[in-house]
């Protein structure tokens, strides 16, 4: 039975000399989520996905048994399971630490899946960046095969037939949305695909696909172990489970923390337990979560708000993959947001053009108010400019690059003012 | 990528089955394997052939994805964050110290060809900052004097691994 403030993801962190072992990942819990779902009838498993209210941990937040559910009702012979390893978010490092530390666990939730789905395949898509994870994957999904917990017959049941292939990104941000990551798999450049169809109908080499990510898997067995209403009780009503979160910036214990759902923001930011408080000895000013394209919040306003989902989306705030950025008073939002417009203007796979151009203006304008050369009606265009970007864009980059600096401009519009050149004469023409 | 054999090339395409859909897991494994940090034309068309597609395929893969390179790296290349949460970690300090130990910019190649250091927008070492990658290992929480160190430690080939 687990208990809140109990490690449920983390529990086998640093137990294991060696992560890829089976042997004792079995001793700690391992594989009963997969011994028991072959018990189980599959249409329960779904409804124990349900009761859990795992939101995705990519940064989406879909809820995972709904994910599930439009696939196993999916028609087709064939049907890939997918996990998303391409941990591109800056401020994010909980993927890494989870296929570091407890790699057969992402195994075991793919498993399952693998046996909900009779799916003969899965793929683990790891970006280019972590190679040292590579080999750890590998040597897991061999150890694994070894023991019998992939390949034929898993389990000694006749047909129970699957395995996992890994293939490596190479440095796209852009790989992380599901549909570039497929196309990324078969093999041409990662640019996503005109959705829908959804990828649980036309998927992977054309076939309905599950893509979830590297701490959804994670949690599978877990749900399956305990119960998915002993998981949701370690949240909240409207999204159970912990979250692995990522604190950096200006706190004083950066790092990777496990904490349930509806844990007070404040004890993560100051208690000694998480990020210790301020490690410049500069009040904290603001905290951007869930990632670049994750919306900006202001400490001071935060007070009394947990860290859960339900919470933060009352206060324009997300979870996404779990990054938590905290800047004391030094950092100016403009300069913050410049770096952050650099980053996508980096990372727009150029396949749309309101992303590949729009995000270029949009670092041009920051650049402007940075410069503190803006002139009256620059506000007008760079927040018409962030919308038409919103709405046009093809996938989740472009579509999300105006979430930080609409919450940037309406936590802190005095720092846009004051780069604003009033003296200069108003613009005639807008300029497209 | 003179440094590989034919035979060496053949046994990673290979690996894949000289599948064409594996081609991004061939470039990215031959690219480790070479020590110049580049797939050359050579290769490039070498590959092309094995797996029957067009050398422009290729050079689409190599242009998209970012760890991929057309050109020749230096001995140690040398990786810093330039993401918001290490830039304002201190990552600037890295940059500033290499421009001024090694007295070139950002992606450009000291003239002895030893050293190369570029931005990448992360390397999930958000907590480490500043930090230098160089190829798996992350050098943590960085102060100039290290910093230097580093360089003439790499430089002194103290850092056979790498």
């Amino acid at each position: 039975m687990v208990v809140r403030n109990q490690a449920v993801l983390t529990a086998r962190f640093n137990k294991l000399q060696d992560p890829t072992d089976v042997e004792t990942f079995c001793q700690l819990g391992g594989y009963a989520g997969l011994r028991k779902v072959v018990e189980m009838n599959k249409v329960d498993v779904l409804d124990e996905l349900d009761q859990s209210v795992l939101l995705g941990r990519g940064g989406a937040a879909y809820p995972v048994g709904k994910k599930w559910r439009n696939l196993f009702y999916a028609e087709s012979d064939t049907k890939y399971i997918v996990c998303n390893a391409d941990e591109g978010e800056p401020g994010t490092f909980k993927d890494m630490a989870l296929i570091a530390n407890d790699p057969l666990a992402i195994i075991e939730g793919m498993t399952i899946a693998g046996y909900v789905f009779n799916s003969q395949q899965g793929y683990i898509y790891i970006r280019g960046e972590y190679r040292n994870m590579h080999r750890r994957l590998r040597q897991a999904l061999t150890n694994a095969r070894k023991a019998n917990f992939l390949g034929e017959n898993i389990l000694g049941i006749p047909g129970f037939n699957y395995d996992i292939k890994i293939i490596s990104g190479a440095g796209a941000y852009v790989c992380g949305e599901s549909s570039a990551l497929l196309n990324s798999i078969e093999g041409k450049t990662g640019r996503p695909r005109v959705k829908p169809p959804h990828l649980a109908e036309v998927g992977l080499y054309l076939k309905p696909t599950l893509v979830n990510n590297v701490e959804s898997y994670a949690n599978i067995p877990v749900i399956i172990r305990e119960g998915g209403a002993a998981f949701r009780a370690l949240g909240t009503d409207k999204g159970g489970g912990t979250k692995l979160v990522c604190l950096t910036g200006h706190v004083k214990n950066r790092g990777l923390y496990e904490v349930n759902l509806g844990t007070p923001l404040h004890d993560i930011l100051y208690s000694e337990k998480y990020g210790g408080g301020s490690s410049t000895g500069r009040p904290l000013k603001f905290i951007h979560f869930g990632g670049q394209s994750g919306p900006i919040g202001a400490v001071e306003q935060l007070d009394d708000v947990a860290y859960s989902y339900d919470d933060l989306r009352a206060n324009e705030l997300t979870v996404g993959s779990g990054a938590i950025v905290v800047m004391d008073d030094s950092v100016s939002i403009i300069d913050y947001l410049t770096v952050v417009a650099e980053f996508f203007a980096h990372e727009s796979c150029g396949k749309c053009t309101p992303c590949r151009i729009g995000t270029m203006r949009i670092l041009e304008l920051m650049e402007k108010f940075q410069r503190k050369e803006a002139i009256p009606g620059d506000l007008e265009i760079f927040e018409t400019m962030l919308t038409h970007v919103t709405e046009l864009s093809a996938c989740g980059l472009g579509q999300s690059v105006s979430v930080s600096m609409f919450s940037g401009l309406r936590l802190f519009p005095e720092e846009f003012e004051v780069a604003i050149n009033r003296q200069t004469a108003d613009q005639k023409e807008v300029i497209w | 990528m003179a440094n590989i054999t034919i035979k060496e090339k053949n046994e990673i395409i290979d690996r894949y089955h000289a599948n064409p859909e594996q081609t991004l897991n061939i470039l990215v494994d031959l690219q480790y394997a070479s020590t110049d940090g580049y797939i050359d034309q050579a290769t490039a068309q070498f590959i092309a052939k094995r797996l029957g597609v067009t050398e422009t395929r290729i050079y689409e893969m190599i242009s998209f994805y970012a760890i991929l390179k057309e050109e020749s790296q230096a001995r140690y290349v040398l990786k810093i964050c330039n993401s918001a949460p290490c830039h304002f970690s201190g990552e600037p300090l890295v940059s500033r110290s290499l421009k001024e130990i090694l007295g070139v910019n950002e992606n450009e190649i000291t003239d002895d060809g030893m050293f190369l250091y570029h931005g990448i927008p992360c390397a999930g070492a958000c907590f480490q900052s500043p930090f230098i990658k160089v190829k798996d290992r992350v050098f943590p929480n960085l102060t100039a004097e290290q910093i230097s160190q580093l360089i003439s430690d790499l430089r002194a080939g103290r850092y056979p691994a790498l």
